[in-house]
């Protein structure tokens, strides 16, 4: 995260146009970083280099890993999971573990050519864990910040909703 | 008013559940003078309180686990579940298009299916009433179904850009659209027992919950009003059982926190949905003589195609099932039919549906995802029929509380499969026409119904029309799962509709006892 990208995210964050619920929301968000709870140090290793390959981002600006460990350990789940599976940490134990060995050491060519094997092996939990590095990535302020998302930013109202109609805000947040 | 600590005694009635089965009746009840409260599982969720954040606001949704079994695993959660005092209508988009007649008849007309055990023109004067009473939005003139009686009370809300390419792209092929009617105000209106409802502030965020009581969620509307009437709501309150006593259910026993209590009251209405409600039966073995409860589970066929185009959309913006069509209601070759619908979409929700949808990973979902502010949906809600093969039952597997967890079975049957293909080809043809990119479709399944259905005959059902269970004279179900046949469009209003009529019955039955 660059020194400006940071200083937008907090200034539309601070700003009057994101209502209190939602700033308190992003702004613990933005900077949470939790401590391995659930895994063991080499399965949380190899899900912290699987992951960097199924979601590309920096673990230093984002920190998916810990959040699935941290919802394992808090026990709240997305209120169902496939009948003929196992329950999530389980699960996804047994995901890390069918991956080949030094998986976590390959370089990222290498890993990639490996996880095919494992989507087919595993389909559920690899649908699963796919799906939830995915809300933790799209969730986080920062990568709304990248891709122009300002939809947090809704205090007062839209007074315009049609294609291409956008306030200031809209327009300002993201990459210039 | 009591603290919320204190527990109401001489109940008349108590209901279980505060969503769109329970809430009505409800205040319809307390209206009538008599003494009644409701169990909520869920908690309080103030319309100041809601963050615009899908992750934040996970709380309004049922996570306890369910398992999905089945060929198409039905999703709960953020999908097909509610919490809080208001249930599923604290996140339910507030589409509210009214049942049409012949979706009562479709045994009649198909000879496959059910037939409800009531008439459309029994619903119709309570459409009429919620309608008005919701402050529903919509447009002057709706082409589908039999003339209405009145206007929408509310012009429609504004199109956002979903609902205009599929405006556009519907018109190329000579279909008709319309303002869809949503329970959102497009204007201000006072709500009895609540106060002022502002007009939508075109947030979007409606499946995350209304922070500006736009919405006509059941908390600001009959809620308000019931309690203001004296009825009373215990919130976070889990019920475990119903008790029992010479045939006739005496009470519920609930978790609130770690404490076990119990209400006693003269009546019991179940209104905790589709899952829950036939779990409690079956955990408690009561009112399945027909063996019908947990059986007949539907969900809605609710096929989504999505694309991306050069237009700058914003789908956080606006009321996302702005538009629809009724015009695919009888498709030939399907028994039933389907409505259609634009769709704006939240980005969590849309980035979650994306990778369990197509799975794909690494820079390819990344650079998909980045387009989001230009993603436009579609979507269509279809007739699912019942069958043997869907059902509820209770597995081995126990939850927190020690309860086991439902099992739910679900699979599409030909009809559904001929619909969802019937439907992608014609939303793809659609978005062709729009010019976008990245098409892709996730078929789906909206909605839990069907699991204590309604029906004249004892043998094949679980209540009767009015919601009364055949085998316990004072235990009534008000909620999803008494629905006979999925019907065709949204079950909210028509959920609503039934839970005025039970209470009206049960009110008549008392008069003459």
């Amino acid at each position: 995260m660059t020194t400006g990208e940071r200083e937008a995210v907090l200034a539309m964050l601070n700003s009057a146009h994101v209502t209190e619920p939602t700033r308190r929301a992003l702004l613990e968000r933005l900077d949470a970083r939790y401590e391995r709870e659930f895994f063991e140090v080499a399965e949380f290793e190899r899900l912290q280099a699987l992951a960097v390959r199924l979601l590309p981002h920096d673990p230093a600006e984002m920190d998916l890993t810990g959040t699935v460990d941290r919802r394992l350990i808090v026990g709240v789940g997305d209120g169902w999971r496939y009948a003929d599976a196992l329950p999530d940490g389980e699960a996804y134990r047994a995901l890390l573990a069918a991956l080949p060995d030094g998986f976590e050491t390959l370089d990222g060519e290498a890993q990639d050519t490996a996880i095919p094997a494992l989507q087919s092996s595993h389909p559920r939990a690899f649908e699963d864990l796919l799906a939830e590095l995915t809300e933790a990535f799209m969730a986080h302020p920062l990568t709304q910040y990248r891709f122009g998302y300002a939809g947090f930013a809704d205090a007062p109202n839209w007074p315009q909703v049609g294609p291409n109609e956008l306030e200031p805000r809209e327009v300002a947040y993201g990459p210039q | 008013m009591a603290p919320s600590n204190s527990l109401p005694t001489d109940l008349d009635v108590l209901v279980i559940g505060t969503g769109a089965g329970g809430a009505p009746l409800l205040a319809r009840l307390a209206q009538a003078g008599l003494k009644v409260a409701a169990l909520e599982a869920g908690v309080r969720h103030p319309p100041e309180g809601i963050a615009t954040d899908e992750v934040a606001q996970l709380g309004l949704f049922w996570t306890d686990e369910r398992l999905s079994a089945g060929n198409d695993p039905v999703g709960f959660g953020r999908n097909n579940s509610g919490r809080g005092v208001g249930g599923s209508t604290l996140h339910y988009t507030a589409y509210t298009p009214r049942a049409q007649p012949d979706d009562l008849k479709l045994r009649t007309e198909f000879g496959q299916g059910e037939d409800w055990p009531l008439e459309f023109s029994e619903l119709e004067p309570y459409y009429d009433e919620l309608e008005y009473f919701l402050g529903v939005s919509g447009p002057a003139e709706y082409p589908w179904g039999p003339q209405r009686k009145s206007a929408y009370r509310h012009p429609p809300l504004p199109l956002n850009g979903a609902a205009r390419l599929m405006q556009k792209a519907c018109a190329e092929i000579g279909m008709r659209t319309s303002p869809a009617a949503n329970a959102a105000l497009s204007r201000p209106q006072e709500q009895e027992g609540y106060g002022t409802r502002h007009t939508c502030t075109n947030r979007g965020f409606c499946q995350a919950g209304c922070s500006i009581g736009a919405k006509a969620s059941m908390d600001v509307t009959f809620l308000a009003l019931a309690e203001s009437l004296g009825a009373q709501i215990v919130d976070g309150a889990q019920v475990t059982a119903l008790t029992m006593k010479d045939g006739r259910v005496t009470g519920a026993e609930f978790m609130r926190g770690d404490e076990l209590e119990h209400l006693s009251a003269k009546t019991v209405i179940l209104a905790a949905g589709a899952v829950e409600t036939p779990r409690l039966l079956l955990m408690n073995g009561l009112a399945n003589s027909s063996g019908q409860v947990g059986r007949n589970f539907m969900a809605h066929v609710g096929m989504q195609v999505w694309g991306q185009v050069e237009d700058d959309l914003r789908p956080y913006k606006g009321i996302p099932g702005g538009l629809i069509s009724e015009d695919t209601h009888r498709v030939d070759g399907l028994i039933g039919g389907y409505l259609l619908q634009s769709l704006g979409v939240m980005p969590v929700t849309y980035a979650t549906q994306y990778a369990r949808g197509t799975l794909k990973w690494g820079p390819e979902l990344v650079q998909h995802l980045s387009g989001y502010n230009h993603v436009a949906g579609i979507n269509v809600l279809g007739e699912c029929l019942p069958y043997e093969h869907n059902y509820l039952e209770l597995s081995d597997e126990l939850d927190g509380r020690g309860l086991p967890k439902p099992r739910i079975h679900f699979s599409f049957g030909e009809n559904e499969k001929k619909m969802n293909a019937h439907a992608e080809a014609l939303m793809r043809d659609l978005w062709g026409r729009i010019g976008a990119r990245d098409v892709w479709s996730l078929p789906r399944a909206a909605h839990t119904l069907g699991t204590a259905r309604m029906g004249a005959n004892p043998e094949t059902s679980v209540v009767n029309p009015f919601g009364r269970t055949h085998d316990i004279e004072n235990l009534w179900i008000c909620d999803n799962s008494t629905f006979t046949s999925s019907l065709s469009v949204n079950p909210a209003l028509t959920q609503m509709a039934l839970s005025l009529r039970t209470a009206d019955a049960l009110i008549e039955g008392l008069k003459q006892a």
